[in-house]
């Protein structure tokens, strides 16, 4: 029970079947009781082992308003610390990244080595006997573990592990991996950094949005292919689909309707095999890798077709690593890594980046109008007379198939009442 | 006189005037003229997260080649571009520019750009650096090469789809 606007309300209550209230969209209150919640209690994504390759390694992370350092130590380890002196509480680490074997605070000169140990001290005369380094190191991240090179950090100090945490929307992790032959992507390519005035949870799995948000995507690539192939696949007719795979992680299933092969243009523009010596390369390797032509063709459309929500802040879309940060109820960030294939030849992730770029980033032509609805989203819910919102398409359509997986046509709001039932979980 | 031979004096009074044309029509989103300044073997690059890099390797907020470019200008006279629906209001000042002829007969440009832009109840204010390489063709020029480098191209950045 907490306060919204002067009442004494059950967040859980917010949620009912089908409908949602727009304070959980718009509550400053909730959106603090959020950060404690869920960014400050579940695993969330921090960061790929490739971001800090090498020993010395470093990037500037945050969870919520956390300002997270990580660190790849001299001895091989990487490590997580919050961002802050021991002495003052000054920020130690001032870049995205770079490789330091210090952390020096540029206040009173402390300094920590990149495995975390306060190591020195200026003027340590001036403390008295009971002053220990020892115990002023940086602070590291209650929990730290990864999946397939993916960091994740809880600040609680106990709970679920990871793996039971990340349960079935593990496999989307796998299967974005695939498009590589050796199932290693690297996130070294850069950032396509974005803010917006609206919720964070707003950046969610929605298939039924296609047609209208992104009219223009599908106007230009009835232009580049000569048919209306997305316009079918994302219809109440199409047999794609919405999945609710438990606690908060959901997807979209647009394999259905999906085919791949050499030197065809597809709507996406990711995973396009070009018609070059490098496409044929590409091709020879995932053989290699996986078998046969009919596997390569099936691992290169799996990958490409992720499109998963790992509950809270993850997303695998496509090309892209998506991470989500909540600044507050009305105001959220969003960093898009595209992901570059390991073992693969150079044309393929050119390819892969100008593919990126097409659809997403600030001056994209699908994201920003994703941003768009987002803003106009926050502004129309402040309009709060009727404050419910209706989230009951194929509410009672929806298949409950024997492993607990919900399914429901590609315009149902299953992917929504996911990630909401979960919320409510979280915020009970 | 054609630019190709004009002294250098004359040729930076020529580069300002397609300078200051060329903002004109990014201001007032006159996209078909705009795109009408390019050769077909253009590209125009906007830098993500560092102000240079090879473009093969490192993510871009804008790497367009012509056929990219015809698609940015189709989609934004198209319906249903969102994000310029309404457009923004915009007001660009070039200036301090630097003009030298290149070996290859083309003419590079140095400049600086504030951009000004309204919408939504918001004002932005861009500042970027601009290299230019453009290739004489009669009395004025084609951009072969446009570069627009944001300062704030490492920072969370809003809605980029007007032209820069």
């Amino acid at each position: 029970m907490t306060a919204v606007d002067g009442h004494e309300v059950d967040y859980s209550s917010l949620i009912e079947e089908g409908r949602v209230h727009s304070a959980v969209y718009t509550d400053e209150t909730i959106f603090e009781a959020e950060l404690e919640r869920i960014f400050y209690t579940y695993w969330v994504f921090l960061a790929h082992e490739s971001e800090v390759a090498e020993p010395g390694d470093y990037c500037r992370k945050s969870i919520g308003r956390h300002s997270i350092v990580v660190a790849r130590g001299t001895d091989g380890e990487v490590r997580a610390f919050f961002n802050r002196c021991r002495h003052r509480g000054t920020t130690v680490c001032r870049y995205d990244r770079g490789n330091a074997e210090f952390f020096r605070c540029p206040y009173h000169g402390w300094t920590y080595n990149n495995r975390g140990p306060l190591i020195g001290v200026p003027f340590p005369s001036r403390y008295g006997p009971g002053f220990d380094k020892a115990n002023l190191g940086l602070v590291p991240v209650p929990r730290l573990d990864r999946y397939r090179g993916f960091y994740f950090a809880s600040l609680a100090e106990d709970g679920p592990s990871l793996k039971e945490h990340l349960g079935r929307a593990a496999e989307y992790i796998d299967m974005f991996l695939e498009a590589s032959p050796s199932e290693r992507v690297e996130l070294r390519a850069g950032a396509s950094k974005s803010n917006f005035h609206g919720n964070w949870k707003f950046v969610g799995m929605d298939g039924y949005h296609v047609n209208f948000t992104h009219k223009t995507v599908q106007d230009l690539q009835v232009r580049r292919t000569g048919n209306a192939e997305s316009r079918k696949s994302n219809s109440d007719r199409a047999p794609n689909l919405t999945v609710d795979l438990g606690g908060g992680h959901c997807r979209l299933d647009l394999s259905l309707t999906d085919r791949v092969e050499i030197g065809k243009a597809t709507s996406s523009l990711i995973g396009e095999i070009p018609d070059t010596e490098a496409g044929r390369q590409y091709l020879t390797l995932m053989v290699e890798r996986w078998g046969s032509e009919a596997e390569a063709y099936a691992k290169i459309r799996g990958s490409r077709d992720v499109h998963v929500h790992v509950w809270p802040n993850l997303q695998l879309i496509g090309s892209e690593v998506r991470v989500i940060r909540p600044i507050s109820s009305g105001y959220s960030e969003v960093f898009g890594y595209p992901a570059m294939l390991d073992g693969v030849p150079d044309e393929i992730n050119e390819r892969r980046l100008r593919g990126y770029e097409w659809f997403n980033g600030v001056a994209g032509f699908g994201s920003p109008d994703d941003r768009e609805i987002f803003e106009r989203n926050q502004t129309g819910l402040q309009n709060d007379k009727e404050p419910w919102m209706v989230l009951s398409r194929g509410l009672t359509q929806a298949e409950v198939r024997d492993d607990g997986v919900v399914v429901g046509n590609i315009t149902d709001e299953v992917t929504q009442r996911s990630q909401l039932r979960q919320w409510a979980e979280a915020m009970r | 006189m054609s630019a190709a031979v004009s002294s250098l004096g004359e040729l930076r009074e020529q580069i300002n005037a397609f300078l200051v044309h060329e903002a004109a029509l990014a201001d007032q989103h006159r996209y078909d003229e705009w795109l009408e300044l390019w050769s077909s073997d253009a590209i125009y690059w906007v830098p993500c997260n560092e102000d240079d890099y090879d473009p093969a390797r490192h993510v871009s907020i804008i790497y367009d080649d012509y056929g990219r470019l015809q698609e940015r200008c189709f989609r934004l006279n198209s319906e249903g571009a969102h994000s310029q629906d309404p457009p923004s209001r915009l007001c660009r000042i070039i200036g301090n520019e630097e003009v030298s002829r290149n070996g290859d007969g083309n003419v590079q440009v140095h400049a600086n750009m504030i951009l000004v832009e309204v919408r939504g109840g918001e004002k932005n204010i861009y500042g970027a650096r601009l290299e230019y390489a453009l290739q004489p063709e009669g009395d004025s020029f084609k951009i072969k090469h446009k570069k627009v480098v944001l300062l704030d191209n490492d920072e969370p950045l809003g809605n980029l789809t007007f032209l820069l």
